[in-house]
C-alpha cells in the first residue's frame, strides 16, 4: 500500500508536536485501492465513504476500542470505505486554519467535507466542543439545519449519546447502543441515497433521514421537536405520527459470532494505552447506583472462553504488542476467568508478552495471578471502596465489605506489596461529614494493618505508600441517581478540606480531582437542547479540548451559560420525579420505574443483589438475551417443574 | 513468593549466546516523522509479529536486543541505516529480511542482512561518519559557501539551555561524486558517539551564514545516504566492517 502524502509541507509538520499523528501509514490500516482507482478514473465512487472521527488527539483515539471495532466492521463491508480522523492539537489546528487546509482523513488524506458520512464516537461529555472543532476544520456547517444536500451526513454513537440533547442540533443521526449491526444498516441506507443521486429520482436528505428513522436504535433529532417549561421539564415530541415515539438502544445478542478486530491498526507512535485489547464481556452484574456503565451496558453477555483464547492468540500474533489488556467492566466477574487467564498466559509463554488486568477484585486467586503476570516490579494495588462508611456503601450499592478489603490486603502485604491506591467519591447522595471522615479512618486502619503484618511475620517492610484519591459525584442519566442534586462547589470544597485535614500520616497521600470540570460535566450530562448555542458560542470564542484540564476555562463557560439565560443550578439541581427528563424518549432497556425504586432503596440504605445472585427485574430482559435472561428462564422452568 | 526471593531470582544472570543479524534499512514516507524511540518500537513489533526468535535483555524490564547504529531524528529519511538484532539461534539472513519486510509498516524496509558473530564492539561505537543528501532550491551553492567559512556558530539546546556551538569542524567535505544538480548536495560529516552533528543545525547555519531562506531550509529534504566507520577518506560502510567476535563469557 502506498501511503499518500499529506497536504502540508515538511516545515508545517516539523513545527508541531508529534507530527506522526498526522501522516497515517500504520500497520493494518486499510485503504481500498479499487475505490481510489475508481475515483481517479471517473471522479466519483460507488463506495460509501465513511470518516470515523474521534474528537480528541490521535494518541487517545487510537487507544479506543470502539474505533477499532467499527473501523473493521465497516471495512469488512464490500461497499464501505472507512477512514480515520482525529482532533488536531492546537499547533496543527492553527496551521490548518492559517493555510485554510481542510482537516483530512489519515488513510487517503481526503478532506472531511468530501466524505458521505462522518461518524463521531463520543466517550465523554467534555469532548463535545472538539466535535465542533472537527466540523469547523472539516469545512462543514455546524448545525444540521444549515447543511445542504451535498454536505456529509453527520452521525454519532457512544455511551454519552444516551443523552445527546445538548449536541442534538448538530447531528443528523444518533446511534443508540452497540453499533456493529446498526452502523452497517445505516451505511446501506446512505448507499441507496448516494446511488439514487445518479438516477431520475434522487432521494432528498429529508427522505434519507426518515428512512434511517426506521432502523431500530437510530435517533434522528430533527424529527423531534423540543420544548422546555419549568413544570414539565424538557419535552421531546415526534414531529408526526410516522416517527417512532421512543428509541430503544441496540445490543449484540451473540458476541461469539460478532466481528471482533483481531487485526487492529497498530500505531507507529506510542499511544496512551499501548497494548492490544481483548474484550471479554459486555454489561455488569453489579448495580452500583452511581455508575452509568453498570446500567446502560446491560444485560451481561459473555464471550466463550474458546473464542477469547483464539482471539487473544490472533491479537498477539497480528499486532506485535508486548501487552494485552482484558477489557470489561469487572474482569473478575467473568465466569471462567481463571481458565481464560491461565490459557492466555500459556499462549504468551516465552514471548515476553504481559497481560494487563484492570478492574480485578482482589482475592488469593487474583494475587497469585498478579504474581505471574507481573514479570517486572510490583505495581500498586487498587481498590475502589467509593465511600468511607458501610452505610454510604449500602446507599450506593457498592457491594464491597471492609472485611474483604482487609483480608485481601493482609495477603497482599505478606506477598510484599507496599503501594495501595484507594478511590472514593465525594458528594454522594446522603453523604454526611461522618462518611467523609470515614475515608481518612479507613486509610489509617490500612496503614496500621501493614505494620501489624510486618510485626507478625517478622518481614522487613519497605515504606508504605497509600494514595487516597477522590473524584466528585456526578449524577448521570439512566442511573438511579439521575434525579439527585450535585453538591454545590462550596460544599465540595468544604468536604475536601475536611478530609485533607484528617489525613495526617506521611505514608498517606491525598490526591483530588478538579471540581470545575465535574461541575461543568453535570451540565453537559443532564443538559438539553437549550445548550447547543452555548456550546457553539464557547467553541467560537476559542474553548475546546475541554477534557484537558489545562485548557478548560470554567469561569468563561459559566459566563456564556448565563448570557444565554441559564445557570449551573438549572442542571445540578435535584430533578423532580414528576418532570420529563431530557432523555426520557430514549430507552436502554432498564425501566425508569426500576431506576426510581433503586433510588428509593438507596435512601432507605437497602442494597440490591447482583444480577448473578438474583434477578431484580430491571427490565432489560426485554432484549431476550443475556446471563440474567437465561437464568430467569431456568428459574421459571424450575418453578414450573415444581408446580407439576 | 516473598519480594526478597523474587528480587534474587530476577537479578540472576544467565549467559545467552546471541546470533546477530546486522541489517541495513531504509525509511521513507510517513515513518520519517517518527522519533527514534517510536522507530525502535516499530522494528520490535514487526519482529514480534514475524515471530522471529529475538533475544531479550535480562533483569527487571526485559527488552528485545536490538541496537541501532545511530539515532535518526524526526524528519530525516534514510537510504542506508543499520541495526543489530540478536536472535537465540542461527537464522538465514535472506529469510530474516523477507520476514521483517512482510511485517514492517509501509515506509520501513530492510535491504540486506548478514549473520555476524556476537560483536565485541557495539554497532554504535564503530560509527564515525555519515553522509547526507540535502534537496532544496539552490542548496549546493549554500553548502559550498558554508564549507568556505572558518566557523559556523549555531544555537543548540542542551540541558534546557541555549548553547553556542561551532559546527564547521564537524563537516568533512562535499561529495565529489555528486552530479552538478544545483538543487541537491551530498556531504560527509562526523557522526557517532564521539563527534556528531545534526542535519537541522547545518540547515540553520545555512540561514545565518549563506543567506538561505528560513522557510526553504525548513522544507529541505534530508536523506541520510550512508554510515561509515574509520577516518575520512579511509572510511568503510558499516556493513563492510569486519566484526571482532566477543570472546568474553564464552
Amino acid at each position: 500500500m502506498m501511503n499518500r502524502p499529506v497536504p502540508l509541507t515538511k516545515a508545517d509538520l516539523m513545527q508541531v508536536e508529534s507530527p506522526a499523528r498526522y501522516v497515517g501509514g500504520e500497520y493494518n490500516a486499510i485503504v481500498k485501492e479499487d475505490m481510489l482507482e475508481e475515483l481517479s478514473r471517473t471522479g466519483k465512487t460507488s463506495y460509501v465513504r465513511f470518516a470515523f472521527c474521534f474528537p480528541d488527539i490521535y494518541e487517545i483515539g487510537m487507544s479506543n476500542l470502539a474505533l477499532q471495532i467499527l473501523y473493521h466492521v465497516l471495512n469488512e463491508s464490500p461497499f464501505v470505505a472507512c477512514e480515520r480522523a482525529f482532533s488536531p492539537w492546537l499547533d496543527m489546528d492553527k496551521i490548518l486554519r492559517e493555510k485554510n487546509i481542510p482537516l483530512y482523513s489519515l488513510e487517503t488524506k481526503t478532506p472531511l467535507c468530501d466524505f458521505d458520512i462522518l461518524g463521531f464516537t463520543l466517550g465523554y461529555e467534555m469532548c463535545y466542543t472538539n466535535v465542533l472543532q472537527m466540523l469547523d476544520l472539516g469545512h462543514i456547517p455546524f448545525y444540521a439545519k444549515d447543511r445542504g444536500e451535498n454536505d456529509p451526513i453527520i452521525c454519532c454513537g457512544g455511551p454519552v449519546t444516551y443523552n445527546i440533547e445538548p449536541m442534538a442540533d448538530f447531528f443528523d443521526i444518533v446511534m443508540m447502543g452497540e453499533g456493529e449491526e446498526m452502523i452497517l444498516e445505516l451505511s446501506e441506507k446512505i448507499r441507496e441515497f448516494k446511488l439514487s443521486k445518479d438516477t431520475d429520482h434522487p432521494m432528498t436528505k429529508e427522505e434519507l433521514l426518515r428512512n434511517c428513522d426506521t432502523i431500530e436504535g437510530v435517533y434522528v433529532p430533527a424529527l423531534y421537536s423540543f420544548s422546555y417549561d419549568k413544570c414539565t421539564g424538557a419535552v421531546i415530541t415526534p414531529v408526526d405520527d410516522t416517527v417512532k415515539k421512543s428509541i430503544t438502544k441496540r445490543i449484540i445478542s451473540d458476541l461469539d459470532h460478532c466481528s471482533y478486530p483481531t487485526t487492529p491498526v497498530v500505531s507507529n507512535l506510542r499511544v496512551v494505552h499501548d497494548r492490544s485489547y481483548l474484550e471479554v464481556f459486555r454489561g455488569c452484574i453489579r448495580g452500583c447506583r452511581f455508575c452509568q456503565a453498570g446500567f446502560i451496558y446491560r444485560p451481561v453477555r459473555e464471550k466463550s472462553v474458546e473464542v477469547l483464547c483464539e482471539q487473544g492468540r490472533l491479537l498477539e500474533e497480528n499486532t506485535g504488542y508486548d501487552e494485552m489488556g482484558l477489557l470489561s467492566l469487572a474482569t473478575s466477574d467473568y465466569t471462567k476467568f481463571p481458565e481464560l487467564a491461565e490459557n492466555l498466559l500459556s499462549t504468551f509463554e516465552g514471548h515476553h508478552t504481559s497481560l494487563s488486568l484492570p478492574s480485578l477484585r482482589l482475592d488469593s486467586f487474583s494475587l497469585d495471578l498478579m504474581e505471574k503476570v507481573q514479570s517486572t516490579r510490583k505495581s500498586g494495588l487498587t481498590f475502589a471502596p467509593e465511600a468511607g462508611t458501610q452505610r454510604l456503601r449500602d446507599v450506593i450499592n457498592k457491594n464491597i465489605r471492609e472485611d474483604d478489603i482487609f483480608s485481601a490486603l493482609r495477603l497482599a502485604f505478606m506477598g510484599g506489596w507496599s503501594t495501595v491506591k484507594l478511590y472514593f467519591m465525594l458528594g454522594l447522595p446522603t453523604e454526611t461529614d461522618e462518611d467523609v471522615l470515614g475515608i481518612a479512618d479507613l486509610a489509617a486502619r490500612i496503614e496500621k494493618l501493614y505494620y501489624d503484618v510486618g510485626r507478625e511475620t517478622g518481614q522487613k517492610m519497605r515504606r508504605l505508600e497509600i494514595t487516597v484519591s477522590t473524584s466528585l459525584f456526578i449524577p448521570k442519566p439512566f442511573t438511579p441517581f439521575q434525579w439527585e442534586p450535585q453538591n454545590s462547589k462550596e460544599e465540595l470544597i468544604r468536604k475536601q478540606r475536611l478530609l485533607k485535614d484528617h489525613i495526617r500520616s506521611r505514608n498517606i497521600r491525598y490526591a483530588w480531582h478538579d471540581f470545575d470540570s465535574s461541575v461543568w460535566e453535570v451540565v453537559l450530562a443532564r443538559g438539553d437542547r437549550r445548550l447547543a448555542p452555548v456550546l457553539l458560542e464557547g467553541y467560537q470564542s476559542g474553548h475546546f479540548f475541554d477534557a484537558w484540564d489545562d485548557h478548560f476555562r470554567y469561569d468563561d463557560w459559566v459566563a456564556i451559560l448565563e448570557k444565554h439565560g441559564l445557570s449551573i443550578e438549572d442542571f445540578s439541581r435535584e430533578f423532580s420525579e414528576e418532570e420529563t427528563l431530557p432523555w426520557d424518549h430514549i430507552s436502554v432497556g432498564v425501566k425508569k420505574s426500576f431506576l426510581l425504586s433503586e433510588r428509593h432503596k438507596a435512601h432507605e440504605e437497602t442494597t440490591t443483589p447482583s444480577c448473578r445472585e438474583h434477578c431484580s427485574g430491571c427490565g432489560v430482559a426485554c432484549f431476550g438475551v443475556g446471563e440474567c435472561f437465561a437464568k430467569r428462564n431456568v428459574n421459571k422452568e424450575e418453578s414450573s417443574d415444581a408446580a407439576k | 513468593m516473598l519480594q526478597s526471593e523474587r528480587e534474587k531470582m530476577m537479578t540472576m544472570q544467565q549467559h545467552q549466546t546471541a546470533y546477530v543479524q546486522r541489517c541495513k534499512f531504509t525509511r521513507t514516507g510517513a515513518t520519517v516523522y517518527l522519533g527514534h524511540l517510536d522507530l525502535m518500537t516499530c522494528f520490535e513489533r514487526a519482529a514480534r509479529r514475524a515471530g522471529l526468535p529475538i533475544l531479550y535483555s535480562q533483569g527487571y524490564n526485559p527488552r528485545p536486543m536490538m541496537v541501532f547504529a545511530l539515532p535518526l531524528g524526526v524528519g530525516i529519511e534514510t537510504m542506508c541505516d543499520y541495526l543489530d538484532v540478536s536472535l537465540d539461534r542461527p537464522y538465514d539472513p535472506d529469510h530474516f529480511v523477507k520476514e521483517m519486510n512482510a511485517h514492517l509498516p509501509s515506509g520501513l524496509q530492510l535491504l540486506t542482512s548478514k549473520a555476524i558473530p556476537e560483536p565485541k564492539d557495539s554497532i554504535m561505537s564503530i560509527v564515525t561518519t555519515a553522509s547526507y543528501r540535502f534537496e532544496a532550491k539552490g542548496i549546493r551553492k549554500a553548502m559550498e559557501t558554508a564549507m568556505e567559512q572558518e566557523t559556523l556558530v549555531v544555537e543548540k539546546m542542551a540541558k534546557g539551555k541555549v548553547k553556542q556551538t561551532d559546527i564547521r569542524p564537524l563537516l568533512i567535505c562535499l561529495s565529489q561524486a555528486s552530479d552538478e544538480d544545483p538543487d541537491a548536495v551530498t556531504f560527509y560529516a562526523f557522526a557517532g558517539s564521539e563527534r556528531n552533528v545534526r542535519p537541522d543545525l547545518i540547515l540553520n547555519s545555512l540561514c545565518t551564514y549563506c543567506g538561505m531562506d528560513r522557510a526553504l531550509s525548513e522544507n529541505t529534504r534530508v536523506i541520510r545516504t550512508g554510515l561509515f566507520s574509520g577516518t575520512y577518506p579511509r572510511i568503510v560502510p558499516i556493513e563492510d566492517v569486519e566484526v571482532r567476535p566477543n570472546t568474553a563469557g564464552a
